[in-house]
């Protein structure tokens, strides 16, 4: 190992971090050198004072500065986000406001725009009925809608009533129109 | 007397529970204090406290205005600390704070020559030595050399450039490994062992003087 050597290592030999090899290399160089063991001297004194430096110690009022500043910058966050969510709320309202009245001007102003809207037309149908129409004298019927009821004679179908009180109400309708 | 015991009771509660926080580490405190434990964070803050304000006062040499730095870190963790990934290490988190603070702080002064200029001032008055440096046990020539050496190596470390500063105090006096100095300076790994290696000579090299 040479001089350089030495030194380009000389920062992992002081952490020993160098592996077993280099180790003992850098070793039987520090022993051959005395230029190199001077070196390593140096620099480790050195570091030793720093690293003897006295600690300092935060002052006495430290956590109560330290308290008092959280607590108003809690009270700044609060602050500050209220804010926010009230501009937040302000944009918002001004947007929907905007898009609101662009819509009312659109409205009003176009006038190539149909002012109704166009639907198709309704085609209603009036279904076949399905049934046989009841066949019943005139007379009976009138005397019925005189009364404001529906009073029918029950000899005339007593046979078919099962089948045709469904419908008797749309023959009354037809009656009564 | 059914109010005493509840006070007692919820003293001996308190006083568990930080005797919890005080056996978990950096991550389980973190996430005490993420689940609603306001408690873990006066842990977070009793156990760096004196670790970033050395590292502060070392790298900016203002012992008033690295008080004022270390509250300003404790007050970013404290709002910030919903973002900080944990599957890192929280003391790299807040020292890479705390070491972007200074570094602020030094180009600040560098700006503003009058700053500087009051600051070198300060770092000279009596009062602003720690007081625990002085060992009473010690004879006084003792201690006039304990603390002349002792002035002598903060004006050299004041002398190294900043960055090979940084990483020099980051090794030596918070012993930090390679890693996580690149982390915290934001270096590569090459970078730091460098740095690291041109400080020491620097150092031990302004120093040698006064030590032999």
């Amino acid at each position: 190992m040479d001089c350089r050597e030495f030194c380009d290592q000389h920062l992992a030999y002081v952490d020993d971090t160098l592996a077993g090899i280099e180790l003992v290399r850098m070793q039987r160089h520090l022993a051959e050198c005395q230029s190199c063991a001077k070196h390593d001297a140096k620099i480790r004194r050195a570091l030793l004072l720093f690293r003897n430096l006295p600690s300092i110690e935060p002052s006495a009022d430290f956590s109560r500065r330290l308290e008092a500043r959280l607590r108003s910058s809690q009270r700044d966050n609060l602050f500050v986000s209220t804010q926010r969510n009230l501009r937040r709320s302000a944009i918002a309202a001004t947007i929907a406001s905007a898009i609101m009245l662009g819509y009312i001007g659109t409205t009003l102003f176009h006038s190539d725009a149909p002012r109704d809207l166009v639907m198709p037309p309704v085609v209603a149908t009036v279904p076949e009925p399905e049934f046989t129409p009841i066949t019943t004298s005139t007379p009976a019927i009138v005397a019925s809608v005189s009364a404001g009821l529906t009073i029918w004679p029950a000899a005339l179908f007593a046979e078919q009533v099962p089948v045709r009180f469904a419908h008797s109400s749309l023959e009354l309708a037809n009656y009564t129109r | 007397m059914a109010d005493i015991v509840r006070k007692q009771k919820v003293s001996v509660e308190g006083a568990t529970v930080r005797e919890h926080l005080q056996a978990m580490d950096d991550s389980a405190v973190v996430t005490a204090f993420l689940g609603g434990e306001e408690r873990a964070f006066s842990e977070l803050v009793t156990r760096y406290q004196t670790r970033l304000l050395n590292f502060v006062y070392r790298t900016i040499g203002d012992r008033e205005k690295a008080e004022d730095l270390v509250q300003e870190v404790f007050i970013r963790v404290y709002r910030h600390l919903h973002r900080f990934d944990r599957s890192k290490k929280f003391s790299t988190w807040v020292y890479t704070i705390a070491s972007n603070l200074a570094k602020n702080e030094l180009r600040n002064r560098s700006r503003n020559p009058l700053v500087l200029f009051q600051t070198v001032q300060k770092n000279f008055q009596d009062e602003d030595r720690p007081l625990q440096f002085e060992d009473t046990t010690s004879r006084p020539d003792d201690m006039y050399r304990k603390r002349h050496l002792r002035e002598i190596v903060e004006e050299t470390v004041a002398k190294l450039p900043e960055h090979h500063r940084n990483v020099f105090i980051l090794r030596e006096l918070e012993g930090k490994s390679y890693e996580e100095i690149a982390e915290i300076t934001d270096c590569n790994l090459g970078t730091v062992k460098s740095r690291l290696n041109r400080a020491r000579n620097s150092f031990a090299e302004i120093i040698a003087p006064y030590v032999d």
